[in-house]
């Protein structure tokens, strides 16, 4: 290799189901990727060390802080954002924590929205203890915790029973 | 700048790690070597060399001798596998309070102990389960107790031109028990104040593992025999057993509080594992 | 309040209506789904990247800044230092015009911008940025109170300088603003007192941590002005301060505060605004500033205080007086820390009948990052003495704490501040310590290791405001609402949402909300002191009982009608014919021309001069909570196993809202009163700015059990007897939580926060002491 002289990377994956392809600096986190280069701004940028959760993304499936990826490091892999996982009128997911009052000032949502699919994505039917340990990566200073538990508590039993 | 560099080869990944024109550093699943990378790029690697698509990289092998933990394995994948949770519970233990869920989809065993922090969660299990790591350069391949890897906070024995490949763990002998416990300044994801990891071992053996109490993790033995029921008994003799540790004072917690805290946390985890012998024995 | 309303113009709740239901959050999707666009989420592709030179020190003359090298390197656009300022400094601020739009010969706190570069990209300014050189000297800057407060302390503010405190008969210290509030007599009442409990407390520095972090963009209009968009909740006080600072006009600077990712008093005043004004003219380009959560965790921050306090009771549980002396560590400049001592002190003594009481104030400059509001303003600091000292001293009479505070508390209408400038009781506060106490299982029995506290907290909401609302009837039968009310979380939007959809009869889904712009948007004084639901909401319904009276004129004339027939009714207009909906009135009242119905509100109330609080509070926030914690004794930590926090609210606007604001103060509140900390060095550098280890309640820091209760009369001067409501939680629950750990522990910790170590120290004095 030819260090000091390629620190840009073209970088191809699958975006929220979506080939594309994006030039970056090496350091470029995937985060900021998202946000400047692919402008998927839904995923929100704050400690910036993989302490607050707010930038949760899902790499190939598991959640990720996309603060701290590179965002060459997803070359040929598939990353699925807070907008790839919604619908227009809100997914169950979303409308849930609307009913249980959980978005408040709503900057920590998305990542929350991104760890809570996760979660049952692992774990269909989590209790409360699950939920609360599985999330403790998602910082809310609105602190909505409680709010979250029951949205994602009355989704896991409805989609359970749907599926039952 | 720094480049990115996706090694292809352990001999492909040592070549660049090697070089001596650039400063190189190694990859895995970025947890601590992507902090605030973008905030101070005139201290960052000039290299970045991801390690995660190596050819020759090992997966998590689990034979009738023990468990050979390769170098992409993350916490997650030790939290699913259920030999490494039934012969190390320390290690499953310790690898489950590891950062967050996101953390420990990506944070790696062999990153985890080659950043090679005095707080490391996974270390003081490892101390306690015997593991050897497996360090390769292009003169060929060494193994390092574990107990002689950490040379000090942030420095192990693996050299610039070196690669940790793999961890590896015999099988606990029959009768084994261990367990992990960790003190923090809050109930969710948090920096451990003090661990202690303890194995009581099928052969008589009684260690502990510590961290967050000296420059690097470190095993000490407890005299085998010690009734480990008895508090009274127990405590001077962690007292003797527990005075290599030099805790510090630091925004974390005070240096008399950490000492105080290991000796409690040391009673307890050697009582958890003297009770998971007893589950596995029933 | 003021000319708020008046009690038949204030309504009722439609049995049938938005207004007292749990309406979904307005903008809830657009935020659960990502689309929702905070300030860093807006695209300026042609902006300059900007990054703040700071020194790593607290204290310390600047004796050159060289930018040469910085400006020589690649994508550096310009570099702004004191010297492209106007000579003096330019200084701005509330009670106090102090703070330099940056360092000024000298920096005064850890993190004051000496420069900012701006380049094509972040990673250009930041380089750019390291390779300024500040040349400096550091100071003996004063980081603590008593360090500020020694006979030979350095001063933070200059008395030489005439252009600060001059006249300031304070100003050879380091006290900004000092206040003591002072009835009956001591001397008397302590003669009677069966018991005297005297202890010093503290409370540390604390940072808002909102989950947003600042983030400013500047972007220089073609009339020579600015458009400044931040999120901040005082929009209008923004542009105020920077048309003041750049010598322009209201019309020129144009404010957009996207809704902030949650404010909690840390967005409310200018930070790097001014600053980023002054780069942006100089450079004549858009320029943008996002900060993360460490820097931003560095730029605000909640006040530390100490306090001494004697309280003297009767054998019976009467409190007879309580004298207190607290010293509020404020920054380097003053932004609203004068006021948040003065706000705090005045309810020092708590919500009690008190014979004799005395409250000694300062607000103590340091070199200190500046503190501004936080949730509970200065409250929670006196509060975490006056309840622990209440605590105590029903413990070592023997009797209940829970009700020496029932038989001390006053009455509603009763006065707990007696004087002058007296505070009344305004709410019956006796229900919400009843309602926590049976919520809580108080008299259970509980098992060992276990403990359990109680405490109460009141706060003056705002004593003076204005807030003016627009709201237009369209000829479709949708509306739209002006209100600029900042919506950082508590819900401000979903409250003027449901209020117009029942007051004009709209479906709360056709009802637009517009806040956040000060060229589209009427004045709103501020979103602060939890007043937005009590004046914004008046403004509003009166806009919305504008656009009916309208209606009703239009109606009479169209059909030939006399107005004095007609009658309106929310959502109606009640003919001699019989009702019809307001809708359909208001097309047939606009005719062919069709247009639309503006209405317009306003909500006032004037302060009063030499009042402590600056006027009459509009209303109290009144909070009992109880907190009830497992204690493990080998290490000091603690599980909090339920927690209770009950707020008089008036009435309940949003149930789901209510509880949220509820269960978050208190989280917030413990978090403030178990983990968080702002902790300096030597050299007033903060050393714990990131978010690894300044620690903030989890999932799993959540009390084990969470209940929340509100006492509901309505009684309160806003829209359908309605009070603030969402800093009551915070406002004593770290004297709740100490409670409990005392009773589970044996042992009194008075400073915060209850650290697993501070109560192992404490119950390892307290074991030597007693073998010794």
């Amino acid at each position: 290799m030819s260090v000091g002289t390629e620190s840009l990377v073209t970088v191809t994956a699958t975006i929220n189901g979506e080939p594309r392809t994006f030039t970056v600096p090496g350091h470029r986190t995937l985060l900021d990727a998202l946000r400047s280069e692919l402008g998927l701004t839904g995923t929100k940028s704050s400690c910036t060390e993989g302490e607050c959760g707010a930038c949760t993304v899902m790499l190939d499936g598991h959640a990720v802080n996309s603060c701290l990826v590179l965002a060459a490091e997803v070359d040929g892999h598939e990353v699925l954002t807070v907008e790839g996982v919604s619908v227009d009128g809100g997914t169950d997911l979303q409308q849930a924590f609307l009913e249980h009052g959980a978005v408040q000032c709503g900057f920590c949502i998305p990542g929350q929205v991104m760890s809570a699919e996760y979660l049952l994505s692992r774990n269909p039917d989590p209790s409360v203890q699950e939920i609360r340990d599985a999330m403790s990566g998602n910082l809310c200073r609105c602190a909505s915790y409680n709010r979250i538990v029951e949205a994602v508590r009355q989704t896991a039993t409805k989609r359970v029973s749907t599926r039952g | 700048m720094v480049t990115y560099y996706k090694a292809h080869a352990v001999a492909d990944a040592l070549e660049v790690l090697g070089r001596t024109d650039v400063e190189a550093k190694a990859l895995l699943g970025g947890t601590d070597l992507l902090v605030g990378l973008g905030d101070r790029l005139d201290s960052a690697p000039g290299v970045v060399v991801d390690l995660k698509g190596l050819a020759d990289g090992e997966p998590l092998a689990v034979t009738e001798s023990g468990v050979r933990i390769g170098l992409t394995v993350t916490m997650a994948d030790l939290l699913a596998d259920p030999t490494v949770s039934t012969w190390y519970p320390a290690l499953a233990q310790a690898a489950g309070e590891v950062g967050s869920v996101a953390i420990r989809n990506r944070a790696t065993l062999v990153g985890n102990i080659c950043n090679a922090s005095p707080a490391c969660d996974t270390a003081p299990a490892l101390l306690v389960h015997g593991a050897q790591v497996r360090i390769a350069s292009a003169a060929g391949e060494r193994v390092v107790p574990i107990s002689e890897f950490f040379v000090g906070p942030r420095a192990t024995t693996c050299a610039r031109d070196e690669l940790v490949t793999a961890v590896e763990l015999p099988r606990p002998v029959p009768g084994t028990g261990s367990a992990f416990q960790r003190l923090t300044r809050r109930w969710g994801v948090d920096l451990a104040t003090v661990s202690v990891a303890a194995a009581v071992h099928g052969d008589g053996r009684i260690q502990l593992g510590l961290g967050a109490v000296a420059p690097t993790p470190l095993l000490v033995d407890v005299p085998a025999g010690t009734d480990l029921t008895d508090r009274a008994a127990l405590d001077p003799v962690l007292d003797e057993v527990l005075a290599v540790a030099t805790p510090i004072s630091d925004i974390r917690a005070g240096a008399d509080y950490r000492a105080a805290m290991v000796r409690e946390l040391a009673a307890r985890t050697l009582r958890a594992a003297l009770d998971s012998t007893r589950r596995t024995q029933a | 309040m003021g000319d708020a309303l008046k009690a038949q113009e204030v309504g009722t709740l439609r049995p049938d209506g938005n207004v007292g239901t749990r309406t979904k959050r307005y903008g809830g999707l657009e935020r659960a789904s990502g689309a929702q666009k905070y300030a860093a989420d807006l695209d300026f592709p042609e902006a300059l990247q900007v990054a703040i030179v700071t020194i790593p020190v607290g204290c310390a003359d600047i004796l050159g800044v060289d930018t040469s090298e910085a400006e020589a390197m690649p994508g550096v656009v310009g570099v702004l230092t004191a010297a492209d300022l106007p000579s003096p400094m330019p200084r701005f601020g509330v009670s106090h015009k102090d703070r330099p739009v940056m360092a000024d010969g000298r920096v005064n706190f850890y993190g004051e911008p000496v420069a900012a570069v701006a380049a094509l990209t972040q990673e250009q300014a930041d380089a750019a940025a390291r390779a300024v050189t500040v040349d400096y000297r550091e100071l003996p800057g004063v980081y603590t109170l008593d360090a500020a407060l020694a006979p030979d302390a350095h001063l933070v503010q200059d008395p030489s300088d005439p252009t600060k405190r001059a006249g300031d008969p304070l100003r050879e210290t380091n006290v900004i603003e000092e206040q003591t509030i002072a009835w009956g007599d001591l001397t008397e009442q302590e003669a009677k007192a069966a018991l005297v409990v005297e202890d010093s407390y503290s409370y540390p520095m604390m940072t808002q941590f909102p989950i947003e972090p600042l983030a400013v963009i500047a972007e220089p209009t073609d009339a020579g002005g600015l458009t400044v968009y931040t999120p901040v909740q005082h929009p209008y006080l923004m542009q105020r301060i920077v048309a003041g600072l750049i010598g322009k006009t209201l019309t020129q600077v144009h404010v957009i505060a996207p809704d902030p990712g949650g404010g909690f008093g840390g967005k409310q005043i200018p930070k790097y605004e001014p600053l980023m004004a002054f780069l942006a003219l100089k450079l004549d380009r858009t320029v943008r500033l996002t900060l993360n959560l460490a820097e931003t965790t560095t730029a605000i921050r909640r006040a530390g205080a100490k306090v001494h306090a004697r309280t003297g009771f009767s054998a019976e549980g009467d409190i007879l007086f309580h004298h207190v002396v607290i010293d509020y560590q404020i920054g380097a400049y003053a932004d609203v820390a004068p006021r948040v001592m003065t706000k705090g002190s005045y309810v020092g003594g708590g919500p009690y009948r008190l014979p004799a009481c005395r409250i000694e104030a300062r607000a103590v400059l340091t070199n200190t990052p500046v503190s501004t509001a936080m949730r509970g303003y200065g409250a929670p600091q006196i509060s975490w003495a006056t309840e622990s000292q209440i605590t105590d001293g029903a413990r070592r009479l023997g009797l209940d704490p829970a009700r020496v505070r029932l038989r001390n508390l006053v009455d509603n209408g009763e006065e707990f501040v007696q004087g002058e400038f007296a505070g009344k009781a305004d709410g019956e506060w006796k229900e919400a310590v009843v309602k926590a106490m049976e919520l809580a299982g108080w008299d259970d029995p509980l098992p060992p290791n276990r403990g359990r506290g109680i405490a109460v907290g009141i706060k003056s909401s705002a004593t003076s405001g204005l807030s003016q609302s627009l709201v237009r009837l369209l000829y479709d039968g949708s509306a739209i609402v002006y209100a600029g009310t900042s919506d950082m979380g508590q819900g401000a939007r979903t409250i003027w949402a449901q209020t117009v959809a029942d007051e004009l009869g709209v479906p709360v889904g056709k009802v637009q909300v517009i806040s956040g712009d000060t060229d589209l948007v009427p004045f709103d004084l501020q979103t602060s002191a939890s007043r937005s639901t009590v004046f914004m909401g008046t403004a509003v319904l009166r806009a919305c009982r504008d656009v009916r009276r309208q209606v009703r004129e239009m109606y009479a004339e169209r059909v030939g009608a006399d107005p004095g027939d007609i009658d309106d009714e929310p959502g109606a207009l009640l003919t001699p014919e019989g009702a019809v909906t307001l809708d359909e009135a208001a097309r047939i009242g606009l005719g062919a021309l069709r247009g639309e119905v503006l209405g317009q509100g306003t909500c006032r109330l004037e302060g009063r001069k030499g009042h402590p609080l600056g006027g009459d509070a509009s209303f109290y926030e009144f909070n009992c909570t109880i907190s009830e914690v497992e204690l493990d004794r080998g290490t000091g930590q603690y599980v909090i196993t339920r927690h209770v926090s009950v707020s008089d609210v008036g009435t309940e606007l949003n149930p789901i809202q209510v509880v949220a604001q509820e269960e978050g103060g208190a989280i917030m509140g413990l978090g403030q009163a178990d983990m968080e900390q702002l902790v300096f060095d030597e050299h007033g550098r903060l050393l714990n700015a990131s978010a690894i280890d300044y620690r903030v309640p989890t999932y799993k820091d959540v009390p084990l059990e969470l209940l929340t209760g509100s006492v509901e009369n309505h009684d309160g001067p806003g829209p359908y007897g309605s009070k603030g409501m969402s800093e009551g939680p915070i406002l004593c629950t770290g004297a709740a939580l100490g409670a409990a750990v005392t009773a589970a522990a044996g042992v009194k910790v008075t400073d915060l926060p209850l650290t697993a170590e501070r109560i192992w120290r404490a119950t390892r004095a307290a074991a030597e002491g007693a073998i010794a």
